[in-house]
């Protein structure tokens, strides 16, 4: 017998997701994600200062801000022809930290241990389903837990706030580095919070996840997918440190190689969006709403590389810098995002040691008249890029791809579903009235809605039908 | 001190955040408060507000949950999902609530640009949640700002028609947080005051004059470089960034004596202008938000 499971909203994620499910005999036969909030943030960018770039992209995400931040920082050096010095990447890259710890806590905590651990504190943490199996004094630990662990998340926005003014949405984070100099005082103020935050890592979290492991070990093989794994790279290339963690790769169930970003594809297939190919690379990409196109159901466009989807995040992070080969699955997906937190506050502590005071990285920049740039970088949830171009000192052009755009992609026209979409089929569901599965599955992806329904670009230079 | 809330102006940072979470603290003791109702709604926008609530420290996100109000309906953080999590939120109205909403009102395709669920098969869309909420809520707070005036979900050309709450709900009263994101002594901070004495006194542009009374220009530790004509030229000069275009002399919060995370720095204080986030009219009325010179001749604007 089949039947359709509707799931909307999906809670507990940033912004707005809908899941549309059929099952067979409780089994996962066909999955559509679909996101389900449009702002337009890449027609709004045209006409704006290129500057204002880093600010305004922000506003696309309130849980990772500062990942807009870095990939449009990097996106206008790569148009206006500028090296940062290495003190200015190392002072951007702890704001950078700064926000993977904040991102991976509270994603763990507060949207993930709600799906495993009966929180009884307060009934705004009432379930849907029953399948809650950690005995009781474990569960209440990690009950307790949910709450400390809110100190810890907000210590890292303080760490961050110290070089970035504030969090969400920062300042620090521009053209050059930031633009705040290092003191001695900054310097122990964050290695203090950081001890802190990376003892309750060690003592907490990890702990917490290798528990919930334990007992929902099926898990381990559900929510797997197509294994196809990408990374821009990630706290990479430092002209004297070398790499810290993971350079540009990907790979598949056959190979592993180096990253070209030339292999990228946008496809707007199944998306609200029309154009006059429904295939573009990312600079040259313009669409335009169309939330009556035949067969689409997302905002959510189809990136693929070398015409396959692939997986970005923590997991194929940890993979894919040979430092975890557990297997991919939800479970594993989750124990990355703590094992990743560990190493962040490592790679921290390593770039706060560099940090030399008083160095003024910030310069008066001059606008050219015709640019390109681009600024790809790894982020909490994964690959994020950044397509600009200037004309007239104004963005004539913006593109953005975000690694939920990687991972909660649409469908396309060679019958590839998205990832978290394969990563569904086949899973068996215990009680389709009550399915726990299908939001442990998504969440463990770190979905961030926000980010990846934000689109729309026509770009001034190409001509296009006008909708509206 | 005991229940005075509005502060003379020469009180510390987090002055107002601690006596409110005292006198709170006391007054639930005493019976002399009792928990509220909440609902907590995120429209269109970047879910950027709730993230800031967690970051508050005095009171915390621990102890607003647990000692000011009961939150009934939280799309980020509540462990329902899909129609038994809008069922709670249906269920909610059935007693008296406060509504904070973050995010704007889409109103393109009749607000199809914004789901928020699905409520007996069919989506319900912001609008037409805020209109139902916000008809039978006891408060109203627009959280951030996208809420209180559309913000940068309704930046030009504005593709979803976002527009702010009170568009939505003409005739119905509500106190506006303005933000980019708001600062969470802001919300819980009004939040504590409903709960405590009522509604607090706001302008007539009906923000709180508690956090929103004077300008950043006037409070700015950098003001004296501003009387001096001394300016900063670039991003990280220790001087006046109102040549970079500081929006801190049309700005009314109290960021330089509150300031952020832990209340450890602000814009300004990491030598970068401030750009308006929490005054009407953000993004594009405060943009460009960084110029080199703005004394520069300005072209087709």
């Amino acid at each position: 017998m089949s039947k359709r499971i509707v799931i909307n909203p999906l809670t507990r994620i940033s912004g707005f997701m809908e899941i549309d499910v059929m099952i067979d005999q409780n089994q996962v036969v066909d999955v559509k994600t679909k996101g389900n909030l449009f702002r337009g943030f890449e027609q709004m960018l045209v006409g704006r200062s290129p500057f204002d770039a880093v600010y305004f992209t922000q506003r696309i995400c309130g849980i990772c801000s500062a990942a807009h931040s870095m990939a449009s920082s990097r996106a206008l050096e790569d148009a206006l022809n500028i090296e940062p010095m290495e003190q200015g990447k190392y002072l951007r890259d702890i704001i950078h930290c700064c926000e993977f710890l904040q991102n991976h806590i509270r994603h763990f905590y507060q949207y993930t241990v709600p799906d495993y651990v009966k929180i009884e504190q307060n009934s705004l943490f009432q379930a849907d389903h029953d399948d809650f199996r950690l005995p009781k004094s474990i569960n209440d630990r990690i009950s307790q837990h949910y709450f400390d662990s809110l100190k810890y998340s907000r210590l890292a926005h303080e760490m961050l706030a110290v070089l970035g003014g504030k969090a969400p949405h920062n300042h620090g984070v521009f053209i050059g580095g930031i633009t705040t100099q290092a003191t001695a005082e900054k310097v122990v103020h964050i290695d203090s919070i950081l001890g802190k935050i990376a003892r309750f890592i060690d003592e907490k979290m990890i702990p917490d996840v290798y528990d919930i492991a334990r007992f929902y070990a099926d898990y381990f093989r559900l929510g797997g997918g197509y294994g196809n794994l990408l990374t821009y790279g990630a706290f990479n290339h430092y002209k004297e440190l070398g790499t810290l963690y993971v350079d540009p790769l990907v790979s598949t169930l056959e190979s592993v190689e180096a990253f070209d970003e030339s292999n990228i594809q946008e496809k707007i297939d199944y998306s609200y969006y029309k154009s006059i190919t429904n295939s573009n690379q990312p600079n040259e990409e313009v669409t335009e709403p169309d939330m009556d196109k035949e067969k689409a159901y997302s905002w959510v466009k189809a990136p693929r590389y070398k015409g396959l989807p692939f997986e970005v995040g923590p997991l194929a992070r940890l993979i894919l810098s040979g430092t975890y080969n557990n297997g991919i699955s939800a479970m594993d997906r989750t124990i990355a995002r703590a094992l990743e937190a560990k190493k962040i506050s490592e790679v921290m502590k390593i770039l706060l040691q560099q940090i030399i005071p008083g160095v003024d990285v910030q310069k008066k920049y001059e606008l050219p008249e015709l640019a390109t740039g681009r600024g790809l970088v790894d982020t909490t949830r994964g690959a994020l890029g950044h397509w600009l171009k200037i004309q007239d000192k104004k963005i004539s052009f913006y593109q953005i791809i975000t690694p939920s755009t990687w991972d909660f992609s649409t469908r396309d026209d060679n019958g590839f579903r998205g990832t978290a979409e394969e990563a569904l089929v086949g899973t068996p569901i215990q009680n389709p009235d009550k399915p726990a599965e299908i939001g442990r599955i998504l969440r463990s992806f770190d979905p961030c809605m926000s980010c990846a329904t934000h689109v729309y670009s026509p770009g001034k230079q190409v001509k296009t039908i006008k909708v509206f | 001190m005991e229940g005075q809330i509005l502060p003379p102006e020469s009180l510390t940072n987090e002055a107002i955040a601690e006596r409110l979470t005292s006198t709170a603290l006391k007054s639930l003791k005493k019976r002399t408060i009792k928990k509220k109702n909440l609902i907590y709604l995120e429209l269109n926008g970047c879910s950027g507000n709730i993230i800031s609530l967690l970051n508050g420290q005095n009171p915390d996100f621990e102890y607003t949950l647990n000692s000011m109000v009961d939150l009934k309906f939280c799309n980020s953080l509540m462990a329902a999902e899909g129609e038994p999590a809008i069922e709670k939120l249906m269920k909610a109205m059935d007693d008296e609530y406060i509504l904070a909403v973050e995010g704007a009102v889409a109103l393109k395709n009749n607000g199809l640009y914004n789901i928020i669920g699905s409520w007996q098969g069919k989506p319900l869309t912001g609008l037409q949640a805020a209109k139902m909420l916000g008809e039978k809520a006891s408060h109203i707070l627009a959280v951030g700002a996208c809420a209180t005036h559309g913000g940068v979900s309704a930046a030009k050309p504005n593709p979803s028609q976002s527009v702010g709450l009170q568009m939505v709900l003409p005739d119905k009263k509500m106190i506006k947080l303005p933000g980019c994101p708001v600062h969470p002594d802001w919300f819980l901070g009004t939040l504590a005051h409903l709960l405590l004495y009522g509604e607090p006194e706001t302008d007539n542009l009906d923000r709180p004059l508690m956090f929103y009374s004077t300008l950043i220009h006037d409070r700015c530790p950098r003001r004296p470089f501003f009387d001096r004509g001394i300016f900063a030229e670039k991003l990280g000069d220790k001087t006046c960034l109102f040549k970079l275009g500081c929006r801190g002399p049309v700005t009314r919060v109290d960021c330089p004596t509150r300031q952020w995370n832990g209340h450890v720095n602000w814009p300004i204080g990491d030598n970068t202008p401030c750009i308006g986030c929490a005054q009407f009219g953000f993004p594009d009325a405060m943009a460009p938000f960084i110029s080199y010179d703005t004394t520069r001749v300005v072209k087709n604007e």
